[in-house]
């Protein structure tokens, strides 16, 4: 996460620990103010009636791209040492299902589940209880799992790559995609709202 | 002239629409393959020779196992596959920037003589590669001091002390040391030792490379 400055070789492992600490320390306190340390206020994004979620996500991921990719333009940042997981298609949307189901049931992703467990809530220690498990079957269950778990392999791939346009060109479609995502969000919110009211008069 | 108004959200929207629309303008953010060098810098450390290795000092690395950095054999892949120190990749000059190397790592560089070596030293360090080095004089000198051992004939004892201490090295290695009256120079081909410590190649595709886990 501390990437680029730490691989630059700015500050050691020990710094770096520090710096992750702090940066972690500063998300969870952003996410709880967001009130994603509430299981009810996350769920309420797959029923539609509370777009929070997708708008706090879709502003991270624009301001993120839109940061890197002007820093790097302007010679600030190195892109080449952000770090790219690589892909692997079929279990990661395997993956991804799974994540989500759990999501929708718990209430939960696994950092929101820290942060509200951290403010003293019962139903996040349980699901952390709950990843704890999950981690501990999929470790013992890992020589079945193996093949498909590592198959698909695609190395790492960006968009731009991908469909061979360029870098620009995909920042400015992902900037029409979230504007577009929010104004629909808003949109959503409020017939959903009108509708509930509708429901209780 | 009426002036619109327009709420909080409304004028982030706006910054970064036209941020958006002239990112689609402003190129490639990743840095190409050009890059710009400080030669004074680079001449001082060339003269200084901080940027050498020594074969015995690899050696001894390799026989303590330290692994706190990387050796890199930038010859072929046949080369390679005929023989390489132990512990060493494979990364010929024209795949260095395919992603094999950080650049926070030391990576120790060697080839035949050196001068291949010497060269893809130049060009990690115009890429800001912080602590590349050079195995000093390549293969050959490992050769010749570390799998060869040779002796003069009228050395002296401490000559010959140090020349012990040689031997086990090479034995380490596989290697034969040259005793007796012969010319080292007119001995016979000498054979290769075999393979036997494992090593990587990243050419070849190497070992599977671990999945780094990173979530929500």
């Amino acid at each position: 996460m501390n990437a680029p400055f730490f691989k630059f070789g700015l500050f050691g492992d020990e710094a770096s620990l520090i710096v992750a600490f702090i940066i972690g320390i500063g998300f969870g306190f952003f996410l709880e103010r967001a009130g994603f340390g509430s299981g009810r206020k996350l769920a309420a994004q797959f029923y539609f009636t509370d777009m929070t979620v997708f708008k706090v996500m879709f502003t991270a991921i624009v301001t993120a791209m839109l940061g890197l990719f002007w820093l790097s333009v302007l010679g600030v940042v190195d892109l080449s040492l952000v770090y790219v997981s690589q892909t692997y298609l079929a279990p990661q949307i395997v993956g991804g299902l799974i994540l989500g189901v759990g999501f929708v049931i718990g209430g939960y992703c696994p950092g929101t589940s820290c942060v509200s467990a951290a403010t003293g809530r019962y139903d996040a220690m349980i699901y952390i209880l709950g990843i704890i498990a999950g981690v501990f079957v999929f470790g013992e269950a890992y020589p079945l799992l193996k093949d498909f778990y590592s198959s698909g392999a695609m190395g790492k791939v960006t968009l731009p790559e991908l469909f061979g346009v360029s870098y620009g060109l995909v920042v400015f479609l992902v900037v029409l995609m979230a504007v577009g995502g929010f104004v629909g969000a808003e949109w959503v919110e409020k017939k959903l709202a009108a509708k509930v009211k509708g429901v209780q008069q | 002239m009426k002036a619109i108004k327009l709420s909080l959200n409304q004028k982030l929207a706006v910054i970064v629409m036209v941020l958006g629309l002239l990112a689609v303008f402003a190129g490639n953010p990743y840095r190409g393959n050009t890059a710009t060098l400080n030669v004074k810098e680079l001449a001082l450390l060339v003269d200084k020779e901080t940027d050498h290795i020594s074969v015995d000092d690899l050696a001894d690395w390799i026989i303590k196992g330290r692994a706190d950095y990387r050796l890199v054999d930038v010859r072929s892949e046949k080369e390679f596959a005929e023989y390489h120190i132990p512990t060493a990749e494979n990364i010929p000059v024209a795949s260095l920037f395919e992603g094999a190397l950080m650049r926070n790592e030391k990576i120790i560089l060697y080839s035949e003589g050196g001068i291949h070596a010497a060269q893809a030293w130049f060009l990690l360090k115009a890429q800001q590669y912080k602590s590349a080095y050079i195995l000093r004089d390549g293969l050959d000198e490992w050769k010749n001091r570390i799998l060869f051992p040779s002796i003069a004939e009228n050395a002296s004892a401490d000559e010959k002390l140090a020349f012990e201490k040689r031997k086990s090295v090479s034995a380490f290695f596989g290697g034969s040391p040259r005793t007796g009256t012969a010319d080292a120079k007119s001995t016979p081909q000498l054979a290769m030792p075999k393979l036997e410590m494992p090593a990587a190649s990243a050419a070849a595709g190497g070992a599977p490379k671990k999945k780094k886990k990173e979530g929500c």
